[in-house]
């Protein structure tokens, strides 16, 4: 009963906060540039132009002027991208998907190394492991991705050409069907093992790069976590009922460390999302993060505010779905608070 | 209550003139006693010594800049061009980590550009928090509507991913190193006024505030007295890690394009690099990005550091 | 009343490696719990009692804590005596929860949050009872292939290797493996119900917040009592509860322990309750043992002056005046290893031989009640100046 309540209301915030982040991107818009940039494409008369100043009523003060954008954008016109020659909205799945697969790629990887990792240091504080795990969380914690990335790229790709750049080697993508859009899982779905092996070589770099500094986030988090639980009397409890260490570590301790990390891997698919921003560009990967790079030495506003309001959105989402699988998750919770 | 301790000769300038002492000296003093004390214990670990040795290094060759190397005329924070000494490798005679492919010395780049971090983090830092403490108190004291309108705006903040955020701030604004602070203190302002929000709940909270308006003291003087010493601890430690923070996402977004182009920027410089990694010319990225990396891991361990001696407890962010 | 020793704990000494400095926690202790007897463990918060209690079962943190002297022997069913400080830890964990159990202060925190109180109580069967579950089960091993019947038996002690579980959903084994788990939620519920539990079906499926304090300590002690123990350790079982609760777990674990003969540690502070419950008392003091004796002795004729400054604290007793007599100071951590009696500090009767060396345990008066102090001793080699002072000296 309270699960459905709080999910109801996280629901209903969220809208508010999305309309929140329009207003702050739309405010954006109008600081540079003519506002009519957004709609224009590049051929057109001036006729168009015009007509375009007046149906999203451009000559009106602002609060109008986004009202009428607004309009547009809820029925599916978020303006013309000028780097990718279309409207945005038709760009952006592809772009998406791209962007998703290695995201979710990076993502789950970086929780299963980042829970195991922090698992085993906090269960081992202050021995070798603990330190080797900290000192790892803190790196990646402070490298810088592009930078991080461009170290993998030297020797890996430039000096030994192990691993490739982009998304796919053309004779193997281009024979299967892209229902999803995502490569791997197109490759799954035609059941070609070559175009998913080739799919998986390309992720490999970017995965590893974008999923370095948020696995350390993850282990850090589930270190001090376990190293909290584990000092807790039902910890004890289990010992003394004579359950040998490695049931006591996973099935009591981790499992109850688990629930603070679960929140942490929330906020972390933001470090996802900020990540694919450098990685896209170094590995020439096709997603929103290339897609708005371009954007910017292009100085094309309706892609950049498109990439905006995407991003957040996907971010308050997935937050949305952590916060609900922890409330699931931990029964004692109270939920709204 | 006035009069000197010790000295025969009133130290203070209230005292000397017969007003009294400022109640609250007494306390000042015992705090700063408390931070000698801790300032000990934080350097006790040698993981946060280590940090704090690298902070002190880049804060010594940001310094002596004009005297390590001869500054570039018109502009010091643009990288020197020397057609005769394109793409030279470290090691080669006066060019110790080598040159940018317009013969820009590496070196050089590194130590204009710890000037250039020191004055983003120290800027954005300082109006973050600046910031954020007006917002925080303003919603903490007044509380009510405007408390929720301002939460709310908080939350839309925090909605958008740091490095986007300051991303389209910057794209709108333009590139100028002061447009790219202003972008990153609009991103970085949310967190301080959660932390002083915070606090001041947390003390409105507290049964001895009830104590205290009976007495009479006014709101000023409780949030003077104790909502501010008390929150200076967690503002010093997310100051101290956002210090890192931002010069990693100011580097990131030179990278990606958005910075003066020649500027002596650790970013712009691991971006001149990139082209040439392909060509094999490794050192211009790698050693820029060192930079980056080991003012970030300074900070951050700093930071560690701080928050182990402040708070043990709380090691979540 | 000639009663099998259970466990006899001998000149026990535990050390805590602190950053202050090495804690002599236990410095020389040495008792004997007996079969069907509870005898109780007192002191304050710091005297030891508690590390005494887990190193009985080999709980505390090996890197802080260290076993430097001592042995605790405990009377096993295969092999004998043997001293449980010298036992393997595959050793100590079979005897964990099957021959010695505990039962913890706060049964809020002993209890895993995440988890059903059923499956927890579960465990210990599993652990130590697969054999028995799986003839309950009337599983029928011995028809089975040497593979089905290594799955279903590693199964059942929670052995099982890391792929093996999902085979268990296989026809074959299915059905034997409902049935092992159907033996096991009966032995479950006969543990719970045995502690009084009116809806022990219910309460299995329940998760610790769902459930009273007492109730809760009551799944503590089926858990505890799951195999049947030789001892059961309970550390100020009742601490965290209720009064009126207080009484009724007391009065429980007093029953259980009386039909099934087991013999009890009872840690507390609370004089109060050692007297409802022990047969036998030790107060210990700054790691040592004060005095010791059966428990109408010790309330009649308390001989430590440490006793009876507990005794004069206690609300029941108060002075003549009706004031409670605290006993000034408070328990110091012992860092260095001086001679002298560790009460002497805080001692209204301590003379200066009192300061120079440690007074042995020692029977005055009756046999089977001793203390171990120099009022009550003859001191030939002692001037007169120099003992204790039978009188208080404020």
């Amino acid at each position: 009963m309270q699960v459905r309540q709080y999910v109801l209301r996280r629901l209903l915030f969220l809208p508010l906060v999305v309309l929140g982040v329009s207003i702050i991107v739309f405010a954006l818009t109008r600081f540079s540039g003519s506002p009519v940039a957004i709609y224009q494409h590049p051929d057109m008369s001036q006729e168009q132009i015009a007509e375009l100043q007046s149906r999203y009523h451009l000559d009106d003060p602002v609060p109008v002027q986004y009202l009428f954008w607004l309009k547009g954008a809820v029925s599916g016109d978020l303006g013309w991208s000028g780097v990718s020659v279309a409207p945005v909205v038709d760009v952006i799945p592809n772009k998406l998907a791209a962007t998703m697969e290695l995201a979710i790629c990076a993502g789950l990887v970086a929780v299963l190394l980042g829970v195991a990792l922090g698992t085993i240091a906090g269960a081992r504080k202050d021995r070798a492991a603990d330190h080797f795990v900290r000192l790892f969380a803190i790196s990646g914690a402070s490298v810088p991705i592009f930078w991080f990335g461009l170290l993998l790229l030297i020797p890996l790709y430039v000096e030994w050409g192990v691993f490739p750049i982009g998304r796919s080697s053309p004779e193997f993508f281009e024979r299967i069907g892209h229902p999803t859009g995502m490569y791997t899982i197109d490759a799954l779905l035609n059941l070609d093992l070559r175009a998913f092996l080739d799919a998986v070589w390309h992720l490999t770099l970017p995965a590893i790069t974008l999923g370095f500094a948020t696995t350390a986030i993850i282990a850090r988090m589930m270190r001090s976590s376990m190293v909290e639980e584990v000092t807790e009397d039902y910890v004890d409890a289990a010992r003394a009922k004579g359950l040998p260490e490695r049931l006591v570590i996973r099935r009591h301790a981790r499992r109850n460390a688990l629930m603070p990390t679960v929140t942490v891997i929330g906020l972390s698919f933001g470090f996802l999302l900020q990540g694919t921003v450098a990685v896209e560009l170094i590995f020439r990967w096709p997603g929103l993060g290339q897609w708005v790079t371009s954007a910017i030495t292009a100085g094309d506003q309706a892609t950049i505010m498109a990439y905006v309001l995407v991003t957040s959105l996907i971010f308050l989402l997935v937050n949305l779905l952590v916060d609900v699988a922890y409330a699931y998750l931990d029964r004692r919770v109270v939920l709204g608070g | 209550m006035s009069g000197a301790k010790t000295s025969t000769r009133p130290r203070l300038a209230s005292a000397r003139l017969g007003m009294p002492r400022p109640p609250q000296l007494p306390a000042l003093k015992a705090r700063l006693q408390r931070g000698r004390e801790l300032s000990g214990e934080v350097l006790r670990n040698p993981l946060t010594l280590a940090g704090c040795l690298v902070i002190a290094a880049f804060l010594l060759m940001a310094a002596l800049a004009p005297i390590l190397t001869t500054p570039n005329t018109p502009d010091a924070y643009q990288m020197p061009r020397d057609w005769q000494a394109i793409d030279a490798p470290p090691g080669s005679p006066g060019h110790l980590l080598g040159t940018t492919s317009t013969g820009g010395d590496v070196l050089y780049g590194i130590i204009w550009g710890a000037r250039k971090s020191l004055q983003l983090s120290v800027m954005v830092v300082g109006i973050a928090v600046l910031i954020g403490v007006i917002v925080g108190s303003l919603a903490g004291f007044v509380g009510g509507r405007l408390d929720e309108i301002l939460m709310r705006t908080v939350d839309v903040f925090l909605a958008i991913p740091e490095l986007i955020f300051a991303l389209a701030i910057a794209a709108a604004l333009g590139t100028s190193f002061t447009n790219i602070i202003l972008a990153l203190a609009v991103v970085f302002w949310v967190k301080y006024a959660r932390i002083i929000r915070g606090q001041i709940i947390h003390v409105k909270q507290n049964e001895y505030v009830e104590a205290a308006r009976a007495i009479g003291d006014s709101r000023l003087r409780i949030y003077l007295k104790d909502v501010l010493p008390n929150s200076i601890t967690p503002v010093t430690v997310q100051a101290t890690l956002d210090m890192g923070s931002v010069v990693l996402i100011g580097a990131t977004l030179s990278f990606i394009g958005l910075a003066e182009s020649g500027l002596t920027e650790w970013g712009v410089l691991v971006a001149t690099g990139q082209s040439d990694v392909i060509a094999g010319k490794w050192w211009v990225s790698t050693f820029a990005g060192l930079a980056i990396f080991l003012w970030a891991l300074a900070f951050n361990l700093v930071g560690d550091g701080l928050r182990d001696v402040f708070d043990p407890k709380s090691q979540r962010r | 009343m000639n009663a099998q020793p259970v466990a006899a704990v001998d000149d026990l000494r535990v050390h805590f490696h602190t950053s202050r400095g090495v804690v002599r926690a236990v410095d020389g202790v040495s008792f004997q719990v007996n079969e069907s007897e509870v005898l109780g463990l007192v002191g304050e918060t710091g005297c030891g009692k508690s590390v005494t209690a887990r190193s009985l079962l080999r709980l505390l943190p090996s890197p802080p804590a260290e076993y430097v002297g001592g042995r605790i022997l405990f009377s096993t069913p295969g092999r004998g005596v043997v001293d449980l400080l010298t036992l393997s830890d595959e050793e100590i964990r079979g005897i964990r929860g099957d021959r010695i159990a505990m039962i913890f202060q706060d049964p809020s925190k002993a209890l895993n949050p995440a988890m059903p109180v059923g499956r927890q109580v579960g465990e210990v069967f599993l652990q130590h009872r697969a054999d028995h579950l799986l003839e309950r089960a009337g599983v029928g091993l011995e028809e089975l292939d040497p593979v089905s019947r290594g799955l279903l038996s590693r199964a059942a002690g929670e052995r099982s290797r890391a792929p093996e579980r999902p085979l268990l959903r296989l026809p074959r084994l299915r059905g034997r493996w409902r049935r092992i788990r159907a033996a096991l939620d009966e032995s479950v519920a006969q543990a719970l119900a045995d502690t009084r539990i009116p809806t022990p079906l219910k309460i299995m499926r329940s998760y610790p917040h769902e459930l009273s304090g007492g109730m809760k300590q009551r799944v503590m002690i089926a858990q505890a009592l799951a195999c049947d123990p030789d001892l059961l350790i309970a550390d100020e079982p009742t601490t965290a509860l209720d009064v009126t609760i207080q009484a009724r777990i007391l009065d429980l674990i007093r029953e259980l322990q009386q039909r099934r003969r087991t013999a009890v540690l009872y840690i507390t502070h609370d004089l109060s309750l050692v007297r409802r419950l022990c047969d036998r008392v030790t107060v210990m003091y700054a790691g040592r043992i004060a005095e010791r004796a059966g428990t109408g002795d010790v309330f009649g004729r308390p001989l430590h002056p440490y006793t009876r400054g507990l005794l004069g604290a206690m609300p029941a007793r108060a002075g003549r005046d009706g004031r409670l007599v605290a006993i000034r100071g408070s328990v110091s951590e012992v860092l260095n290893g001086d001679p002298g009696c560790r009460f002497a500090p805080r001692c209204p009767h301590a003379g200066a031989v009192c300061r120079r060396r440690d007074p042995a345990l020692v029977a005055h008066g009756e046999p089977g009640h001793e203390a171990a102090c120099f009022l009550h001793e003859h001191l030939d080699d002692v001037a007169p100046g120099e003992r204790p002072s039978p009188e208080p000296v404020r």
